[in-house]
C-alpha cells in the first residue's frame, strides 16, 4: 500500500474503501468477461460470425488489459483482489456475459456483447465521477478503460445497424491505445 | 398505509434517494420531476439500492449492475440477454415491487400497500 498515496484522496474527499470496493468489482467483471467473451469469440463462427470474431478477440484481450491495470491500483489505496476466485466472481460488478441459448444466433451473441459494454461503460462513468478532482490516478485510469469501454460498444453497436461511429480496426489484437501505459509490467 | 418518506429537495431530477420507511427499505427516484418508488433492495443478491444511479427510466444497481424500469419494477438487464436455459438465473430476475407516490405540499408521500 501507498501510505501517502491513500492518505491524499481520503483527505480529498473520496470514502477510499468504497472506491476500494468498486475496483474490486470493477477488476471481477473485467476478469469474468475476458472469460465469457473466450466463449463467444469461439462460438462465432460461420458467413456472419466470422467477421465478428476479429472485434470480439480484441475487446477481450483489452478487457484482460484492463483488469491488468486496475490490480496494481486496489493494491495501493490498501486493497486487495479476494483470495478465492470463486467469491470474486460472485462480486463481479456486471453480469455475466453467457453464450445465448442458440449459438449461431448472431444477433442474440451481439447483444450480450454491446450490453456487456454498456455495463463496463456505466461502471467506469461512476468511477470517473466519484475521483474527477479528487484522485487524479484512479481518474486517469479509469478514463482510459472508460475510452476503451466506448469503443468496444461502438464497435458491437455498428454490428447491429445500431449508426456509425467513425472508428476502424486495431493496429494489433487487443492494442488497448489508452490503457497500455498502465501496463507497465505487461508492455514494453 | 401512506407514509411520509422525505422532502423533494432532497432528490433533484435525474437522481434517487434510500430510505428507511419504518422498516421497509424504499429508494424514490425523480425523472424528470415525476417521482416513482420502489423497494430498495435488488432481488439479484439481496443489496440495498443505495446510491442507485438512473440512467433514463432505469435504475442501476449499484452492486451488479442490475437494471430495473422505475415504472413497472421489471428488470430490464440482464434480462434482455440472459439466456432462458438457465432457470436457475431467471430466477434473479424477479422484479423490483413499486407503489404508489404523492408530492403532498413539497412533502413525498408513499403507499406502502
Amino acid at each position: 500500500m501507498g501510505k501517502v498515496a491513500r492518505q491524499v484522496v481520503e483527505q480529498a474527499g473520496v470514502n477510499v474503501d468504497v472506491l476500494i470496493d468498486k475496483l474490486v468489482r470493477a477488476a471481477g467483471a473485467e476478469f469474468t468477461t475476458f472469460y465469457y467473451y473466450t466463449i463467444l469469440r469461439v462460438n462465432s463462427i460461420g458467413f456472419e460470425g466470422e467477421g465478428l470474431k476479429e472485434i470480439i478477440e480484441d475487446a477481450r484481450i483489452e478487457d484482460r488489459n484492463h483488469f491488468e491495470a486496475l490490480t496494481p491500483r486496489i493494491y495501493e489505496l490498501g486493497g486487495a483482489l479476494p483470495r478465492d476466485i470463486r467469491q470474486f466472481a460472485d462480486i463481479a460488478g456486471c453480469p455475466d456475459a453467457y453464450l445465448p441459448s442458440n449459438p449461431t444466433d448472431m444477433k442474440a451473441l451481439l447483444n450480450v456483447l454491446v450490453e456487456a459494454e454498456r455495463c463496463a461503460i456505466r461502471t467506469y462513468t461512476e468511477i470517473c465521477n466519484m475521483t474527477f478532482g479528487k484522485d487524479h490516478r484512479t481518474y486517469d485510469m479509469a478514463l482510459a478503460i472508460l475510452h476503451e469501454e466506448v469503443e468496444h460498444e461502438a464497435w458491437f453497436s455498428e454490428y447491429l445497424s445500431e449508426g456509425p461511429s467513425g472508428h476502424f480496426r486495431r493496429g494489433a489484437p487487443g492494442a488497448s491505445p489508452y490503457v497500455r501505459r498502465f501496463m507497465t509490467a505487461d508492455i514494453a | 398505509m401512506w407514509r411520509r418518506v422525505g422532502r423533494v429537495e432532497e432528490i433533484p431530477p435525474g437522481q434517487t434517494r434510500f430510505y428507511w420507511a419504518g422498516s421497509k427499505p424504499i429508494v424514490v427516484a425523480n425523472r424528470d420531476g415525476r417521482f416513482f418508488a420502489l423497494g430498495g433492495i435488488c432481488p439479484h443478491r439481496d443489496n440495498p439500492l443505495d446510491g442507485a444511479q438512473l440512467w433514463g427510466h432505469l435504475i442501476d444497481c449499484p452492486w451488479h449492475h442490475f437494471l430495473y424500469d422505475i415504472r413497472s419494477g421489471e428488470n430490464y438487464f440482464p434480462r434482455n440477454v440472459y439466456p432462458e436455459d438457465y432457470p436457475e438465473l431467471q430466477k434473479q430476475l424477479r422484479p423490483l415491487p413499486t407503489y404508489q407516490v404523492e408530492v403532498r405540499e413539497s412533502e413525498i408521500w408513499v403507499d406502502l400497500e
